[in-house]
């Protein structure tokens, strides 16, 4: 009998083995990065020193490095070498980005919709970016799960572009729009009142509901009914117990304090704020708290919660202890995040180093993968972004990008047409003018028309 | 009771005396001194010095004498630029491009030419000091909409009614009918080009009687029409006509219309395929504002830096080219358009020309605007170093010979909450007695 | 208008039939429409009884809707009906994957007042996975015709709806008075598609992935609850009745399985990963994108139907100076091109078996996208056990159909030659023995290229001219006319509504064997809303189904051409 038991669990966990290392498929590769100028973000910027990578990781930093057999070698010679650049808010990449129709929709999550044959990808990793987190939209007060992404552009298939280990976030909404789709749907919140109390009612949903199930395992009798299933309780209960990160959109500094009283309320202690362009107003009080926020560079006025800011938010945000990081939210800016990260020294003058933290080290702490990725350290994955200068400079050109040793950008070798799917019924000279406000998807999906209405003045 | 009230007088003073800390803009004869001067149109002066007076720049040079009434700034160590101009922005007509009625650049109708985008320009926009502190002191403020939606206006970023604000310059805006997709909306080819013939005929009617319309002027034929009479003025030479036109085909229909027409004070805007036809916008003589720089490509197609090259390969091919950043409470990244646009192809002067002398020269206010020139407006700017570069400082703006205040929503702000009082602990508040 | 029309047509052709069962009621057939006899011998013809097995100068013998005898010297019934086969083809009837074949459109239904978004009733949302589709069999539909005269006797059909329309039925395609005499089996899939609720949740694939594990969830758990208390209920709180969930039963059972319309590659892989997660029996019921898919494919065990579907081919510009960009440009489209009609030949490589799936194509498209197909690297053998032998396997129902074998089902085609020759054309098709004749156009006048919009057969089915039409909305019906004209090579057209609103052009107009295709938009405060609209012809009716693409939500739409002022 024992030994039975002893080989299940042992087959058991060889299938497990088996089926997650067959998951691994991801591409990794091995070069040697010679004699670039380095900027670890951790340890300084070492001038004139070599980065060896193998089999997808940073093996060694340092002088004079010999390159395994087989692997490449890049003459990094006056060229900068950086961390590929992590953007924390984007919605490239996903085939859609709202589920607009209800207010809570925690059970949704983008990793059913990664879209890997966008060609933003490229244009992306082409600015130096090599992970991105794909966002749900912004029209709910608890929409749904993220996926962090690693941009191993030409694969079509979506599971190539997963972020292995990546811890499990969601998105939540406070402020315009959420209550801009309850107004529109005639249904609650329509205020940021209502906002509040629908967090509130949500989380004691999800209590009840984790109480109704712990007692129905603890239940010894095999004759018990299961209460229902769901997906979206499922969910709520998984982020009260911390196991998922949760990144909020929000603007106005009241609604900011809001959530983490509420927070505090129940307990939940990792927290991201998203855009926050006035946390720089409750700054005192995120950094006591521990919440993170990621923010843009220098947008404002386009709504009146954000009529109030001040392109010095990363800065002062930064210098009261907050751990901050400068997002895109636009397949157009995510090109020159090391141009966005740049501002920060015009406004605020945060160094170097804090500039670019910005755009590694910290987005990659709000996305729990600090661990992985975010700074140039022995044992990290090899996302590596290179430059002609420093990326701080205006006139710096990024020359390749690395994902996990894998070039995936090098710019002697960048044919114009990267699309890796082509309708066949499509026009060639298919022209499409864009205008910034059509980069904005946070609210795609979710302007619900009342198309009913619509079809009646008609 | 007398110590009571004097607190109280005290108390009641504050507020009065807190207004008058407000930095106000201050003209004044003044010797800028010791800079390195980017003159644009006759080179740099290591240490020099600029006279400005009742709103001139009245010399120039190593060597000035200084008048002993001037005002003298010493600028050793920084550089002094013409103020930067933005050829196509929303400024002063949207305070928050989310609500309507915050929107005054959009008016109801296909041909409205006659909209004047000067009057409705909001001088007190939250947006002008936060643009001009960066070292933009002039702009050209546009209407958008239909084929025909107004007419724009240069105006310098300061001022407290629009005349005080107007740099001598309109022109009617046109919205060439385009082939292209606009945004993420998915039209089949046939629904694009049937649109784009029923605005090319529209277009055309219109210009058609305009032309009549300028011939009998005047006369008693002529009835009250106040859009005929703004198309009149292109055709007479009054003000200039902007195409805004895009795609690759669309120029080229565009230069045919152009030559068609006749019309000789013409601009293009957009021009984000220019690229492609360099060569026939240049062999044409029409100047180019295009931009933003920071721009996707307009092709699936298209390599990724496409918008960055743009600007560098139109004036390589003999084109006057002016940047715009097509942005209103962001129009303060116009040097870092510029930035771009110079990394990747056209190199620091042209680019910088691109957003000084070139801008001043399209808009026919050459002689007055866009160099650092002896009888020139003095608008300019003094920063540490490379304007297009972020870790550089504006330190000061100068517009129409008034030194500008530096401060902005987004530097008051930054005053107020970098080290916020209270802090996390707010005091308890200490009672008498 | 129309609806009547079609209840007087529907009554005068009972009328006729009930001179069947009126024969049991001492009555006779005024109508000489029944048939003489139910026994066929078709004799001399090359008859390919599977891919690879042909047996030359054979006879067939069909009997009371069975094959009773097949083979070179077959003795003929005297009652039998007797073709001459000579120079003649005989196939197996094709079986179609997963079609809307004689199923019924259902009305729109009208949105509820103060509709609760978040959480709108399930027949709303379209989650019904308990309707069955037989129960919606109109006897009456073009399609069932459009589709035997091409070659089908058999199709899965599905309903149409949203996400969860119901169960799929395996249908003889029959020409009868009563929807069950068409029924082969019932019941026997799960039809779900990624179509959203109508601006309610779910709304799209976000909500509709997560919904489906959702529903799938509770239906385990309310199986387990159901199976337990009928054991024995004592002790145990009653089951509350869930009729979706109830339909799932057999799903999670693995007793049915689903079939998916997932046609794109990320849709595709999108139900297989539901799949994975849930451990359903996955059918992949109208693949069009499936070159990289051979591996998971495999892996996991789903079972594939390919879209007859394909992209139109296409053409390179004839300018002289082309520039270099433009000529590497149309290379690649090309290229994409190709992988549509090469996946095929690419799949059975890698070993996927795979049968045809119609649902996305119209049946005057079935032969010309099977020749493309072959063209492109498909073997004839393989592209017919795609139509016959594979569909029967994977349906199940091989011991009954698939093949000419004595003892299956008589489902034959007759063809005037070799079927994958590009003239051949079906003389007759036999559907559980009843014979179908079809005429046989001259092909000397067939013009060459059909693909502009110019109108193939003058006269009796010309387009031009003005129509009425109706258009059922949840609002009601919305009236107007269509008025269609020609200019050159291309149609334009206009449409006019009874209430007063503008006109909108009909743009986009495509008229190819008698189907009709056009696209509208409609204003709607600034945004623009684009309409498609997909019919057929017939005589003087159009009957389509105008789509508005953004929503994802389709409305019937029948005109009817009113006769020329004289």
């Amino acid at each position: 009998m024992k030994n039975s038991i002893t080989t299940n669990i042992f087959a058991l966990l060889m299938l497990v083995l088996c089926t997650t290392i067959v998951q691994g498929q991801a591409k990794k590769g091995s070069v040697l990065i010679k004699n670039g100028t380095v900027l670890t973000i951790t340890d300084g910027t070492l001038e004139n020193t070599d980065v060896l990578v193998k089999d997808g990781k940073i093996d060694r930093i340092g002088k004079n490095l010999k390159a395994p057999r087989g692997a490449e070698e890049v003459d990094a010679t006056g060229l900068f070498v950086m961390p590929g650049i992590i953007d924390a808010h984007s919605h490239i990449a996903g085939s859609s980005i709202n589920e607009g129709t209800s207010q809570v929709t925690a059970e949704v999550s983008m990793e059913d919709v990664v879209d890997p044959l966008d060609v933003s990808i490229y244009r992306a990793l082409a600015g130096g970016v090599t992970s991105i987190h794909l966002m749900h939209g912004s029209a709910n007060v608890i929409g749904g799960q993220n996926e962090t992404l690693k941009l191993r552009w030409g694969s079509t298939n979506p599971n190539d572009l997963r972020f292995e280990g990546a811890p499990r976030t969601i998105k939540f909404a406070l402020g315009e729009n959420p209550t801009r789709g309850g107004r529109s749907r005639g249904i609650q919140p329509q205020s940021r009142m209502g906002v509040e109390a629908m967090l509130r009612n949500t989380f004691n949903d999800a209590i009840k509901y984790r109480d109704a199930w712990n007692e129905y395992r603890a239940n010894k009798n095999s004759r018990k009914v299961a209460p229902e299933y769901s997906l979206r309780m499922e969910t709520m209960v998984d982020i009260l117990e911390g196991e998922v990160l949760v990144h909020c959109h929000s603007y106005r500094a009241d609604e900011i304090y809001m959530l983490m009283k509420v927070f505090a309320d129940f307990g939940i202690e990792k927290l991201t704020f998203q855009h926050a362009n006035e946390a720089y107003k409750v700054a005192p009080e995120l950094a006591e708290f521990g919440a993170s926020a990621s923010v843009f560079a220098d947008w404002w006025a386009y709504k009146l919660e954000v009529y109030y800011s001040t392109a010095y938010n990363a800065a002062i945000l930064t210098k009261n202890g907050v751990t901050t990081s400068i997002n895109s939210d636009s397949g157009e800016l995510i090109r020159h995040l090391f141009h966005e990260a740049a501002k920060t020294q015009k406004y605020g003058d945060l160094s170097d180093n804090e500039a670019l933290a910005l755009i590694t080290l910290n987005p990659a702490k709000q996305l729990g993968i600090n661990d992985r990725v975010g700074s140039l350290e022995k044992g990290k994955d090899a996302d590596i972004a290179i430059f002609d200068k420093h990326p701080l400079s205006i006139y710096a050109v990024p020359q390749m990008t690395f994902v996990d040793g894998v070039k995936y950008f090098d710019i002697n070798n960048d044919a114009a047409d990267q699309r890796i799917y082509i309708d066949p019924e499509s026009t060639i000279q298919d022209v499409q003018i864009f205008y910034a406000e059509d980069q904005h998807r946070c609210m795609e999906g979710a302007d619900v028309i009342n198309f009913y209405d619509l079809l009646n003045k008609q | 009771m007398k110590k009571f009230l004097s607190i109280l007088c005290t108390l009641a003073l504050i507020p009065v005396l807190a207004f008058s800390q407000i930095e106000r803009a201050v003209t004044s004869k003044f010797a800028l001194t010791n800079a390195k001067i980017y003159t644009v149109t006759n080179g740099i002066i290591e240490n020099g010095t600029i006279i400005i007076n009742n709103g001139i720049i009245e010399a120039v040079g190593a060597n000035i004498n200084i008048p002993g009434d001037a005002q003298v700034i010493d600028y050793s160590g920084q550089e002094i630029y013409p103020g930067m101009i933005d050829s196509g922005t929303n400024l002063g007509l949207s305070e928050i491009s989310s609500i309507s009625e915050a929107n005054d650049f959009r008016e109801f109708g296909d041909i409205t030419p006659h909209m004047q985008a000067l009057t409705a320009v909001n001088p007190n926009s939250v947006a002008i000091p936060v643009t001009r502190v960066n070292g933009v002191t002039t702009a050209l403020t546009m209407p958008a909409g239909g084929p025909l939606p107004g007419t724009a206006a240069t105006i310098n970023l300061f001022g407290y009614t629009p005349d005080q604000m107007f740099a001598g310059s309109k022109g009617v805006v046109m919205n060439f009918p385009s082939s292209a997709q606009r945004g993420w909306r998915r039209r089949t080819p046939e629904q694009i080009e049937k649109a784009r013939e029923r605005a090319q005929e529209t277009i055309n009617d219109a210009w058609d009687k305009a032309e009549l319309y300028a011939k009998i002027q005047g006369s008693d034929d002529a009835r009250y029409y106040p859009e005929m009479e703004a198309l009149t003025k292109v055709i007479n030479g009054e003000v200039l006509l902007y195409i805004e036109v895009n795609a690759a085909k669309d120029i080229l229909s565009a230069l045919e219309w152009v030559e068609e027409r006749g019309y000789k004070n013409v601009v293009f805007t957009g021009v984000s395929e220019g690229w492609r036809v360099a060569d026939s916008i240049a062999a044409a003589g029409i100047p180019v504002i295009t931009g933003p720089v920071l721009s996707t490509p307009t092709r699936g197609s298209d390599a990724y830096d496409t918008a960055y090259k743009n600007p560098g390969i139109m004036q390589k091919a003999g084109i006057k080219v002016a940047l715009r950043t097509n942005d209103t409470e962001n129009a303060r990244n116009l040097p870092y358009n510029a930035g771009f646009a110079a990394t990747y192809g056209m190199g620091r002067e042209e680019a910088l020309k691109a957003v000084t002398i070139n801008a001043a020269q399209i808009m026919g206010v050459g002689d007055q605007i866009g160099s650092i020139e002896v009888g020139k407006k003095a608008n300019i700017f003094v920063s540490t170093g490379d304007p297009f570069q972020t870790s550089t400082k504006i330190l000061d703006v100068f517009i129409d010979g008034y030194k500008i205040p530096m401060t902005s929503r987004h530097t008051e702000l930054y005053d107020e909450f970098l080290n916020r009082t209270p802090g996390l602990n707010k005091n308890p508040v200490k009672t008498d007695g | 208008m129309n609806k009547l029309r079609k209840s007087l047509f529907r009554l005068l052709l009972i009328l006729p039939m009930l001179g069947i069962a009126m024969v049991a009621n001492g009555q006779s057939d005024p109508t000489g429409k029944s048939e003489a006899t139910r026994t066929y011998a078709i004799t001399n013809a090359t008859i390919v009884q599977a891919p690879g097995k042909i047996m030359e100068e054979g006879t067939i013998v069909i009997k009371d809707g069975l094959i009773t005898a097949i083979g070179k010297n077959v003795s003929i019934p005297s009652n039998a009906e007797v073709i001459d086969g000579t120079d003649m083809y005989l196939y197996p009837g094709f079986i179609d994957g997963m079609s809307n074949t004689a199923a019924d459109r259902p009305e729109a239904m009208e949105r509820p007042d103060n509709l609760f978004t978040p959480d709108p009733p399930n027949d709303y949302a379209g989650i019904t996975p308990e309707h069955h589709v037989a129960g919606q069999i109109d006897v009456e539909e073009n399609s069932i015709d459009g589709m035997r005269k091409v070659g089908f006797a058999i199709s899965h059909t599905v309903p149409y709806g949203r996400m969860l329309p119901g169960s799929g039925a395996l249908l003889l395609l029959r020409d009868v008075d009563h929807a069950d005499d068409m029924i082969l089996s019932e019941d026997v899939s799960m039809f779900t598609q990624f179509s959203g609720a109508p601006g309610a949740y779910p709304g799209n694939t976000l909500g509709i992935m997560a919904k489906f594990r959702t529903l799938y969830r509770n239906a385990e758990y309310s199986k387990k609850h159901a199976d337990m208390y009928a054991e024995n209920p004592a002790g145990i709180s009653r089951p509350t009745r869930d009729r979706v969930s109830e339909a799932f039963y057999p799903v999670v059972t693995n007793q049915k399985p689903i079939f998916y319309d997932a046609s794109s590659s990320l849709e595709a892989r999108r139900a297989m990963r539901l799949q994975k997660e849930l451990g359903f029996s996955l059918v992949l019921g109208n693949l069009q994108e499936g070159w990289d898919l051979a591996d998971e494919i495999k892996a996991s065990g789903t079972k594939v139907f390919m879209s007859l579907d394909l992209p139109k081919e296409p053409k390179a510009s004839k300018e002289d100076d082309k520039s270099e960009e433009m000529a590497k440009l149309e290379e690649r489209r090309m290229e994409f091109y190709k992988k549509y009609v090469s996946q095929y030949s690419e799949l059975k490589n890698a070993g996927v078996k795979f049968g045809f799936s119609t649902i996305d194509t119209r049946g005057n498209q079935v032969k010309d996208n099977l020749m493309t197909i072959i063209e492109n690297g498909l073997s004839e053998d393989d592209a017919l056990a795609a139509l016959t032998t594979n569909p029967a396997d994977l349906l199940g129902i091989s011991e009954m159909v698939g093949t000419l074998d004595q003892g299956k089902i008589g489902n034959v085609i007759v063809s005037t030659g070799p079927y994958f020759e590009k003239d051949s054309q079906l003389k007759y098709v036999f559907v559980d023995g009843d014979k179908h004749e079809y005429e046989i156009k001259d092909n000397k006048k067939k013009s060459g290229d059909t693909e502009n919009s110019e109108s193939t057969s003058e006269g009796s089915s010309s387009i031009v001219g003005t129509w009425s039409y109706s258009f059922t909305t949840p609002q009601g019906e919305q009236t107007g006319s269509m008025i269609i004209k020609k200019d050159g090579d291309f149609y334009t057209g206009t449409l006019t509504s009874d209430d007063g609103t503008p006109d909108n052009d009909m743009v986009n107009i495509s008229f190819v064997n008698d189907a009709l295709d056009f696209e509208f938009s409609v204003d709607a405060g600034g945004q623009s809303i684009d309409v498609v609209v997909n019919g057929t012809v017939t005589e003087n009716e159009y009957e389509a189904e105008a789509t508005v693409t953004a929503f994802n939500i389709s409305f019937p739409l029948l005109a009817t051409k009113e006769a020329p002022e004289k």
